[in-house]
């Protein structure tokens, strides 16, 4: 009888057109292509079509049928900038589910970037205009942290904590786990024990990469089977489904049947009794009764999960390699923080958005020529040709920032 | 009236040609027309036209029949796979000669053979109203052979690149060698595009020199006029040029290390590395490695307007070829009052005495040339004004004049 954390990420990259060397340090050109009939245009009322909106609307009836139903959203700047320009009706969307009182959303990087791999300020800056967006927009103030693809580290955590989060989200990784659970909150190896959430990746999994995977033993997936592999869990412990949102609709086609999945499975999981839904924040920050002391988190009693290199919750090795492995990714995010200072002392404010934009990960997670089971998944959310296209691509927006630089 | 009529064995022309050798056919057919009658053979329809000369489809049947359609391209792509040619022997699919070389022999070997004895076939007829034949590169050398054994008429074999060449100096396939070889030594002439291409074959394939003359290629005058200047892109940085197919023999790894030593004293300099080949990724990848990722930049192959516009906007243009007969676009970057540092191993630099010419593998001269180039404008114009003096006698009326001479020492050689 586990609580269940839900956690959906939406994010769009800005992809490169086509842009030719020589129109390098001309006006001629914008590398994210913002005309009408633009590819990321295109890709996101494709998505929006298959998967925002009718995953947003599914949970929104879900949110109004069952009062109990909590679940997270965690919404990168690139993504709700493209959502109020080309389909401003999955802004109202969210707004509608915001209201709801039983949506949590997350604080993240803007630009859905790996500065907090390379600069703390940079870093902190994406955070604070990511937050202000989703005041704006949707106003919320967002309480807990999730970084890009779920990058951890002790020394990430600490930036996280510093900035005043009360905790964030991350991949339950085994070699840091050492036969430990991941349904239970840790505490980070920073001054104040910053509580974390472990991503459950094989029943996250099951639903975002497996359910239609004919060859899978499980499959087809069925609702009972599901809520059997979670009722293992006791009351005390907390399953974490964190995923992609696109996983209902775009990577798992509808007629794959992953809508009506979903909505029999919240169905059928809130009729047992014990079993609840749960977001990060209630788990950080719970209501504390002070007689029973029950519903406290005691940092203190939290087992510390300790990470001193990078983690992820992308690819086999759940490590960074699929954003900084080959010479590719390392060159490109070197100049593009060498160039941090010079292009932020410009004040040229086109000059800086462009520089951020640039910064997403999705850029350099192109570029990666890791091959067999992993270069699959690449390869399926790429939209170039190969990762040398991605690099030349990313050269030439280099090219074209440096010469703007001059 | 003309003087001379010649029966000339060809195996591409524009617009289907895939590198250098239709350009040259071009060229020198246009202007040798205004005194010797030609008759050009292809081994496929041309259904463009020419009038300066005429034109003979010499099509084996059996292609017809395996394509299942006309044929309208050479059978295979000769040499550099820059654009688009297609071939049938791998319809879908654009044969670079990286990939061509990789090919069973028995099917090059086949498409020449049979080439060759489509116009064997015809020999007769066509060779009563010529005086000789005159084959360009090595795909067109057995079917003047055969052409020379059946009527007499002397044979020139014109070479335009060598296999040596291609390989980088290296072995490369040794059945087209042996094709150059055996066709040079049954030719009454052989025309070499440059001293350097005439020493090869001296030095490596063991002709006779006194049996070869140098002509070298000329240039036709851009069609589009010049427009040199910074105003094109990347106004604010030098930019440094390579165009050319992305193979070994082309020395392109060379601009890239070229381009690591440079940026080291002109930090904003940009390297642009125009065209395509089976180096590509490799360099993108070296490139990578050595830190130059806002440094260097591919634009991948270019052609006609781009083409003219990154000449125009070069600041230097650098030719590091391992080996190279002519190398037309040297001259092209000098009409476009562009520096050009070329290879010692160019025959362009026996023509084009003003551009600087270097060993391809001294990288540090080259940086340094570079460097001069930038930073010294005055230097950089004395260049270009001492190139541009040059390139006046680079003509293929020139060039022409010399090939009726090597006809007359062919004639009156028999």
């Amino acid at each position: 009888m586990p609580k269940l954390c839900f956690y959906f990420q939406l994010h769009q990259p800005y992809r490169l057109a086509d842009v030719s060397v020589l129109d390098v340090g001309t006006d001629a050109f914008s590398y994210f292509d913002l005309q009408q009939q633009d590819d990321n245009k295109k890709i996101f009322m494709k998505v929006a079509e298959k998967s925002y909106r009718p995953m947003l609307s599914l949970l929104l009836q879900l949110t109004k049928q069952y009062w109990d139903f909590y679940f997270t959203f965690s919404i990168s700047g690139v993504f709700l900038e493209q959502a109020l320009a080309y389909a401003p009706d999955v802004v109202d969307l969210l707004q509608k589910l915001s209201k709801t009182g039983q949506v949590e959303f997350l604080a993240e990087t803007y630009y859905h970037s790996l500065a907090s791999l390379y600069s703390p300020k940079e870093f902190a800056y994406q955070v604070q205009e990511h937050e202000r967006l989703l005041y704006k927009h949707l106003n919320i103030r967002p309480s807990a942290f999730r970084n890009t693809e779920l990058i951890f580290s002790n020394e990430i955590a600490q930036l996280v904590e510093d900035m005043g989060y009360v905790g964030m989200l991350t991949e339950g990784v085994d070699r840091y786990l050492w036969g430990r659970k991941r349904t239970v909150p840790y505490a980070a190896k920073t001054k104040d024990r910053l509580p974390v959430l472990l991503k459950h990746a094989q029943l996250s999994d099951d639903v975002a990469f497996r359910f239609s995977e004919k060859s899978w033993s499980a499959w087809p997936l069925t609702v009972e089977q599901y809520l059997e592999w979670i009722q293992v869990y006791s009351e005390d412990e907390i399953v974490n489904l964190f995923m992609d949102f696109e996983t209902f609709g775009e990577h798992q086609w509808e007629d794959t049947g992953i809508f009506t999945f979903f909505a029999d499975f919240v169905t059928a999981f809130r009729s047992k009794k014990w079993n609840s839904f749960i977001t990060p924040t209630q788990v950080f920050t719970p209501v504390c009764d002070r007689k029973i002391k029950k519903k406290c988190l005691d940092k203190a009693k939290l087992d510390t999960y300790d990470v001193p290199d990078p983690i992820s919750w992308a690819d086999v090795d759940r490590d960074i390699t699929a954003w900084r492995d080959n010479a590719y990714q390392l060159d490109t995010l070197r100049i593009m923080y060498e160039l941090e200072e010079e292009v932020l002392s410009s004040h040229n404010t086109q000059l800086i958005s462009d520089w951020r934009r640039l910064q997403t990960s999705d850029h350099f997670y192109y570029m990666c020529t890791k091959w067999a089971a992993d270069g699959d998944v690449h390869a399926y959310f790429s939209p170039y040709e190969n990762p040398h296209e991605a690099y030349r691509r990313f050269t030439i927006a280099l090219a074209d920032l440096t010469e703007r630089l001059q | 009236m003309k003087n001379n009529s010649v029966f000339m064995i060809g195996w591409e022309y524009p617009p289907h040609n895939s590198g250098g050798l239709g350009v040259a056919c071009q060229g020198l057919t246009q202007a040798l027309a205004s005194d010797t009658t030609i008759q050009f053979a292809l081994p496929y329809h041309y259904e463009s036209t020419v009038d300066h000369m005429s034109m003979m489809s010499c099509v084996d049947p059996r292609w017809e029949k395996k394509l299942g359609t006309k044929v309208l391209y050479p059978p295979f792509a000769s040499y550099s796979s820059e654009g688009i040619i297609r071939s049938f022997l791998s319809v879908s699919d654009s044969l670079s000669s990286e990939k061509l070389r990789m090919l069973p022999n028995s099917e090059l070997e086949q498409r020449v053979q049979e080439y060759s004895q489509v116009i064997a076939s015809r020999s007769n007829k066509i060779m009563q109203n010529s005086d000789l034949v005159h084959a360009h590169d090595w795909m067109s050398f057995p079917a003047a052979r055969k052409v020379k054994e059946k009527t007499g008429k002397p044979f020139i074999a014109h070479v335009h690149s060598t296999e040596y060449d291609r390989a980088g100096l290296n072995q490369g396939n040794q059945y087209i060698s042996s094709v150059e070889y055996e066709g040079m030594m049954a030719a009454d002439r052989v025309i070499a595009v440059s001293y350097y291409t005439k020493s090869l074959l001296v030095n490596t394939y063991g002709i006779d020199a006194h049996k070869i003359d140098v002509v070298h290629n000329g240039a036709l005058q851009p069609e589009v006029a010049p427009d040199p200047g910074r105003h094109h892109f990347a106004q604010k940085r030098p930019v440094i040029v390579f165009m050319g197919r992305l193979t070994l023999h082309k020395g392109v790894q060379y601009f890239i290390q070229l381009a690591k030593q440079v940026v080291v004293r002109v930090p904003n300099a940009l390297f642009v590395v125009a065209g395509s080949g089976d180096m590509y990724h490799e360099l993108l990848l070296t490139s990578a490695e050595q830190a130059l990722s806002a440094s260097v930049v591919f634009s991948g192959f270019v052609r006609s307007t781009q083409r003219d516009k990154l000449l125009d906007r070069a600041d230097v243009f650098v030719m590091p070829s391992i080996s190279e007969p002519f190398g037309l676009v040297a001259v092209e970057a000098a009409q476009r009052h562009t520096p050009v540092i070329i290879s010692k191993n160019a025959g362009v630099s026996e023509v084009m005495k003003g551009a600087i010419a270097l060993d391809f593998w001294d990288v540090d001269k080259m940086a340094e040339s570079i460097q001069k180039l930038i930073e010294d404008p005055e230097y950089s114009q004395k260049v270009v004004q001492n190139q541009f003096t040059d390139i006046q006698q680079i003509t293929w009326d020139n060039a022409a004049t010399k090939v009726k001479q090597s006809y007359i020492k062919a004639l009156l050689g028999r």
